[in-house]
């Protein structure tokens, strides 16, 4: 109770220089001095701007590939900015011709100065939809029709893989985000419900959590994706990894809610709300979770990256975006295709991981400096 | 000692039950019992089916039929593989002792580079190697397991084509080794172990690095580390007896889950150097909707996290004097 009573004291004192701040507001301060955790954030952002526009950036859809035309595997074109005389000139690439190494007996491709291609800017190509409804067919960049232009190569069916990584970035970015929404939500729920009604329905929901714990984690998804049949509809697939990932990582979330609830409830401004008449509901919802906010914020920040991984795993195995669809850790099952040594012929289709690194460590950045600002042990 | 542990092993019945409850739904859920591969089978007729059916007990309500479940389990049997017409207990026992060979073997190699790496950061503080070891460490933290094992097998192959050494970057034994010695044969599979178990064990380091540089430099400012220092006990003794003695309590606690952890983690290591494991079996079993081999497999992880759970608590009491089982 001394404490209590020197705390109005001293900010009383502070009130004279500037305004009260919320807890909100310190933290956003303490962010800003935060450098690797804004750096984190704003390429977080410029990620999902990419995601979102990857139907314009890219110069292909989706899985367009050319059924005369085969190039499969072809390595990365070469954008060529002088042209013979050496002097600057529009970008363009070469066509492909192939020949086969008869040392190997594989087909290998050699660009044919013959053939030049000047790559366009803005130009009509495959009509898209961004979000789903606003139409479109004005790709940033591409190369009349016999041409291909290949940022970074193509995969196995002689589809661009820049585009392919751009279009995966949409459902790698989304997975683990969605996935760890629903598990907050199952986990706060669950939690609360332990918390709120004790007895018979913590101790089921405690065990349900006891028992999601107790199966190794990979395990379980395999057994709980052995419920759906193995050639379920793609974008069903879709749903079913993201309800899968959030039903085996809720059980954490709800023990610590659960725990932080019932020694909440023991806090003497809840028994203050109580005396002064609350109801249960104004309790719970106005005093009890807002003492779990910072909390959650830091959870669900450091929880993201974390699904992110899981779920580009479980796609590299197979279980997770299936064709046509593609997410980062499918387009790395690639590197799989035709044993070991084509992994040296064809070191491009590792690019797609590095997309995944890039990403996890940014919200690892952003949810520690999160973590940093909402901790008033390290203010500055 | 012995009665705590028992305490614990029952205790950890109600798991067990509400585990095997939700496998066995699982299993019902799906799609198909096990002779409904052999409806397409000509050799056998629909009677028989039916016959089969009442002799295992399918055409019993779910109930029963769990209780049949558990008690051939009790007894031992797992069910038959349908993919492999081979008991389950005979399919995954194999897999399982390759996955511990290679889980074992990177649990070491992960201590011998996790520890000192942990400890270096927090005795040399802001040090220029320990900056650098954070940073990589930050960066790590960012790669898939898998991803990390197609980045090493892609390097190796580049020094296998440059020098023409024989590295192993696949599967767990050789061609010729069932004619190898017995030391011939152990040294061809440690062979082929490392390389995966190395790439396994750097891939958990990072998380475990931090932490433990974080639990080092807690104890490392505490009094009695001050007292120690005072009372001229040599600056060696002070980290490894006295510092690191502490710091690692949390790990020996967390040792219980690490085993089934690092089992089912080891997957996509498996995966990638195509090595005979739990993992890639158990892919396979989903594909052919082998599901009592996925329930064999998720039985399995829930016994060693019962056994590493005990291991734990042995090794708690060794190591912090202060827990007493009484």
């Amino acid at each position: 109770m001394r404490n209590a009573t020197a705390v109005p004291a001293t900010t009383g004192a502070a009130q004279g220089v500037r305004k009260p701040q919320s807890q909100f507001q310190v933290a956003w301060r303490q962010f800003r001095k935060h450098r690797l955790a804004q750096f984190g954030g704003i390429f977080l952002i410029l990620l999902y701007v990419m995601a979102l526009l990857a139907p314009f950036l890219a110069p292909y859809s989706l899985s367009s590939y050319s059924t005369e035309n085969i190039t499969k595997f072809a390595p990365p074109t070469v954008v060529h900015f002088r042209d013979e005389s050496g002097a600057f000139t529009r970008p363009y690439v070469y066509g492909f011709k192939q020949e086969l190494n008869l040392n190997t007996f594989v087909n290998e491709y050699k660009p044919d100065p013959t053939q030049k291609y000047p790559i366009h800017f803005f130009v009509k190509g495959a009509p898209y939809k961004i979000l789903g409804f606003i139409p479109g067919n004005i790709h940033l960049y591409g190369v009349e029709d016999p041409g291909n232009v290949y940022l970074v190569g193509a995969d196995g069916f002689g589809r661009d893989l820049f585009t392919r990584i751009l279009y995966a970035s949409q459902i790698s970015l989304t997975i683990g985000v969605g996935s760890v929404l629903i598990s907050t939500v199952i986990g706060l729920t669950m939690g609360a419900l332990a918390a709120y009604f004790g007895g018979w329905v913590d101790n089921v929901i405690m065990r349900v959590v006891e028992v999601i714990a107790s199966i190794p984690y990979l395990f379980l998804v395999i057994l709980l994706r052995a419920m759906f049949p193995t050639n379920i509809n793609p974008i069903f697939a879709l749903y079913v990894i993201i309800g899968l990932l959030a039903f085996i990582s809720w059980g954490g979330l709800a023990r610590v809610v659960r725990g932080q609830l019932l020694s909440v409830r023991e806090m003497d401004y809840v028994a203050a709300a109580t005396s002064l008449g609350a109801t249960d509901r104004r309790i719970i919802f106005r005093h009890m979770l807002p003492a779990l906010s910072t909390y959650l914020i830091v959870t669900i920040s450091l929880a993201i990256p974390f699904q992110i991984l899981a779920e580009s795993g479980l796609s590299f195995l197979g279980i997770g975006a299936v064709e046509p669809y593609a997410s980062w850790g499918s387009l790395l099952a690639q590197a799989q295709e035709g044993g070991f040594s084509s992994i040296t012929d064809r070191p491009w289709v590792l690019i797609p991981g590095f997309f995944i690194v890039l990403t996890v460590m940014c919200f690892q950045l952003l949810g520690d400096g999160l973590r940093d600002a909402f901790d008033p042990r390290k203010r500055q | 000692m012995l009665p705590f542990l028992l305490r614990r092993l029952v205790n950890s019945i109600p798991t067990v039950i509400g585990a095997t409850i939700l496998i066995f739904f699982i299993i019902q859920l799906a799609p198909g019992d096990f002779l409904t591969s052999q409806l397409l089978n000509p050799n056998i007729s629909k009677e028989q089916i039916d016959n089969l059916r009442r002799n295992f007990g399918l055409d019993q309500p779910l109930i029963v039929q769990y209780f049949y479940w558990v008690k051939n389990l009790l007894q031992g049997d797992l069910g038959l593989s349908f993919a492999y017409q081979q008991p389950v207990l005979n399919v995954v026992a194999p897999r399982v002792l390759n996955s511990l060979y290679l889980v074992l073997f990177s649990t070491l190699v992960f201590y011998v580079i996790a520890i000192p790496l942990g400890v270096y950061g927090a005795v040399r503080q802001y040090s220029i190697g320990d900056k650098i070891t954070s940073t990589l460490m930050y960066f790590l933290l960012g790669f898939p397991s898998f991803f990390l094992a197609l980045i090493v097998i892609y390097f190796i192959l580049q020094i296998r084509f440059a020098t023409g050494w024989d590295i192993p970057v696949g599967g767990m034994t050789s061609q010729n080794y069932d004619d190898l010695s017995t030391l011939g044969k152990f040294l061809d599979v440690l062979k082929h172990v490392a390389i995966p178990a190395v790439v396994l064990a750097i891939g958990d380091v990072a998380g475990t690095t931090r932490v433990l540089r974080g639990q080092m430099l807690e104890n490392l400012n505490a009094d009695y580390i001050r007292t120690a220092r005072a009372k001229g006990v040599s600056e060696f003794k002070v980290v490894y007896k006295h510092t690191f003695r502490n710091a690692i309590i949390p790990f020996i606690a967390g040792i219980g889950g690490l085993l089934p952890a690092l089992i089912s983690g080891a997957g996509f290591t498996e995966v990638v150097f195509s090595y005979p494991g739990i993992t890639p079996m158990l892919l396979d079993a989903l594909n052919s909707q082998d599901l009592y081999v996925i329930a064999g497999f998720s039985l399995v992880g829930i016994l060693l996290l019962i056994i590493g759970n005990a291991v734990s608590d042995i090794l708690l009491s060794v190591v912090d004097p202060r827990i007493r089982y009484a």
